[in-house]
């Protein structure tokens, strides 16, 4: 088995990598994809823990967490891509540079 | 289900369509308002049944689905903390939607804006039930999802579509922080219910997981709490947001992060209260300092208050910060005051939008003459935020500075004094541009607010003086709330 | 408004249909699980016994997902 501290290597890679994706990126079709690459790092965690309690086990009310979340994830996406659609159809840009025009 | 006043508010979030669906003539708009406000009032109702329950049995109350017990069942668990934040998002929800029948009357969906309304006002709810950290999750999702899309719900302008977007990204970056802490205190304890956290965790010695857990919660919390480097959304959200929506987001959901932050730092994190205490008070200066200074050179009404209401959880977070009972208690008592006061402010600046249509203050100068209540019930608001004495925001802001003095953390109360001294300053100049300059073109052709906006206006107003008179009940309120908090053995006790 | 005669009557027989097939699955019974195999599966009922309050929540969160887009989407009404 490989140990668990890889695994959590990987979410804490994925966590960073989402929160460059919504310091870096301009496209507001990847800002929402950076929100989902974040909430993907929890459930990976979750999902390593539940595996790891009892060798040859699953812990199930990780697995019962990760099922939740993912349908909150999947929500907040649905929102998200909602107000895009809507701003790409009224302004016709995905691009949040163009959109500020509120200050600081 | 979930204890009756949050099933009731569920059941009116679903029920809302139905209703819209009956009331489809514009002039039968007005049914749905009503229907809310009916809605919140049965709510508070059963709050009441539920606070005279939870101080009769003087424990907390678990609702859950037995046999299966905690801690790997999902649970509420009720104090008198919960029952004291719910009645605040009743109340403000309250003012609220009465507000709304007259200022979204020209709007389209209201449908959907009046189940959004209710839905917040259940997530925020459930937060404050919730005695296990996946229960508060879910809820969180609730009120913050409902929250994205009312910011972004005059989406005609510009301004609107753009806050949404802004605070739908770092809400949600939020939320998904607090996920992965929850995960890390789910791999440490293999739970998430709050008393068996707290049970497991009390005696840890604090090691490199446990400080990173530390931060990512303070960070999740602290983007809802609008703690100064996570603030950014707060102020285009509170000024694209419709106004009675902007006295809901300042007045209860922003307290609503510092609640759930304080809950789960006593409750979870005991073992290192010492390091997270003086992490609270470092960045509530930087809050207080943040909203301040921003405030100061503002020309727009709405921005205004939000950078305002910054500086004010400053001084609540720096309140919290203490974890001792006069500290918790006078935080308590501020958020309940703030609730009110601002509350207050952003529905008379509403009734200055909706009839002066315009929110710059540079237009707005002189407008007392043409809407005399409304600026009397504002300058009512500002004298309570200021904190001159006869008003209920006096004793709350002073009660957090001797709570700071008597904590032995006097520069930190020399900071928030001077705080209070620097909000007198932008806030007498409002108070100047409305009450004492010449009208300009705009204000002249303003009219006074139609009753049913001046009503809840001039009921908080009546808060603010009453609670400014008589504090002493509501304070034992506070306190009340405050010893609930504190008191751990009686919620971990009861629950497991 | 007008009422629209079409969207009654297909309203109508939708919720018919839901009442009638309702009715029909309440009256038989579905034979939960009699070809399984036996093995012991314990775990999954956890979802459903432990955390059913986090599951009537999550379908409050769905409705309030489904009214958000609704609201962001709406169109503008004709001015009457």
């Amino acid at each position: 088995m490989i140990p668990l501290v890889y695994y959590l290597a990987g979410a804490i890679a994925l966590y960073i990598i989402g929160m460059y994706c919504l310091a870096s990126k301009r496209n507001m079709i990847r800002l929402v994809i950076g929100i989902e690459i974040l909430m993907n790092a929890a459930h990976l965690t979750f999902i390593v823990f539940s595996a790891y309690r009892t060798v040859g086990y699953i812990d199930p009310l990780g697995h019962a967490i990760v099922i939740m979340s993912i349908v909150f994830a999947g929500c907040v996406t649905a929102v998200a891509l909602t107000i895009v659609t809507y701003a790409y159809r009224h302004y016709g840009t995905l691009d949040v540079r163009k959109l500020r025009r509120l200050k600081g | 289900m979930f204890t009756e006043p949050l099933d009731v508010l569920l059941i009116f979030t679903v029920a809302t369509p139905v209703v819209g669906w009956v009331a489809y003539r514009k002039a039968y708009r007005k049914i749905l308002g009503i229907y809310v406000a009916l809605g919140l009032s049965v709510t508070a109702y059963f709050l009441y049944e539920l606070y005279r329950e939870v101080a009769e049995k003087g424990v907390v109350l678990i609702v859950g689905q037995l046999p299966f017990n905690p801690p790997l069942g999902a649970c509420l668990e009720i104090d008198m903390l919960s029952v004291f934040m719910a009645f605040l998002y009743t109340i403000s929800g309250l003012f609220a939607a009465v507000y709304s029948i007259k200022y979204m009357e020209h709007d389209t969906g209201l449908t959907e804006y009046y189940t959004l309304l209710l839905g917040m006002i259940a997530g925020m709810t459930g937060v404050a039930f919730a005695g296990d950290f996946f229960t508060l999750f879910v809820f969180w999702e609730l009120m913050c999802l409902t929250s994205y899309a009312l910011v972004a719900f005059r989406k005609q302008r510009w301004e609107s579509i753009e806050a949404g977007f802004k605070y739908l990204i770092m809400s949600a970056a939020g939320s998904a922080t607090i996920l992965l802490a929850m995960s890390f205190l789910y791999g440490m304890t293999g739970t998430v219910n709050f008393a068996a956290l707290a049970t497991s965790l009390n005696n840890a010695t604090p090691d490199g997981w446990l400080y990173v857990t530390l931060t990512l919660i303070i960070v999740g919390f602290g983007i809802k709490a609008a703690i100064v480097p996570f603030h950014t959304w707060l102020p285009d959200a509170h000024s694209a947001a419709p106004s009675p929506i902007s006295a809901l987001l300042s007045g209860v959901m922003v307290q609503t992060g510092a609640y759930a932050l304080i809950r789960i730092l006593i409750l979870v994190f005991g073992s290192m209260q010492s390091m997270w205490q003086m992490t609270l008070a470092i960045f509530a200066v930087f809050t207080m300092f943040g909203g301040n200074i921003m405030a100061l050179s503002q020309n727009d009404l709405k921005r205004l208050l939000a950078f305002s209401t910054i500086a004010q959880m400053g001084y609540i977070i720096f309140g919290l910060s203490m974890a001792s009972l006069s500290g918790l208690t006078g935080s308590l008592f501020h958020i309940m005051n703030h609730a009110i006061m601002k509350g207050l402010l952003f529905l008379c600046a509403g009734s200055f939008i909706h009839q002066a249509k315009t929110r710059d203050l540079r237009k707005l100068r002189g407008i007392r003459k043409t809407m005399p209540l409304t600026s009397a019930f504002f300058a009512i608001g500002v004298i309570a935020i200021i904190a001159i004495p006869p008003l209920n925001g006096f004793w709350s802001e002073l009660m957090i500075v001797m709570a700071g003095i008597e904590a032995e953390m006097i520069p930190f109360s020399a900071l928030m004094l001077a705080n209070m001294i620097f909000s007198v300053v932008y806030y007498i100049r409002v108070l100047r541009m409305i009450l004492l300059e010449k009208p300009t073109a705009v204000s002249k052709k303003a009219t006074e607010a139609p009753a049913a906006m001046l009503i809840p206006t001039l009921i908080l107003a009546a808060l603010c003086i009453i609670i400014g008179v008589y504090p002493e009940p509501f304070i034992t309120m506070a306190s009340r709330a405050a010893e609930a908090l504190l008191n751990l053995q009686t919620y971990i006790g009861s629950m497991l | 408004m007008r009422i629209d005669w079409v969207r009654v009557a297909g309203i109508t027989v939708v919720v018919s249909v839901v009442l009638i097939f309702s009715m029909l699955v309440l009256r038989s019974e579905f034979p939960v699980f009699d070809h399984v195999e036996p093995v012991e599966i314990e775990t999954t009922e956890f979802l459903w016994t432990y955390r059913l309050i986090d599951m009537i929540a999550q379908a409050f969160v769905l409705f309030a997902a489904a009214a958000c887009c609704v609201a962001v989407l709406r169109v503008k009404e004709k001015k009457k």
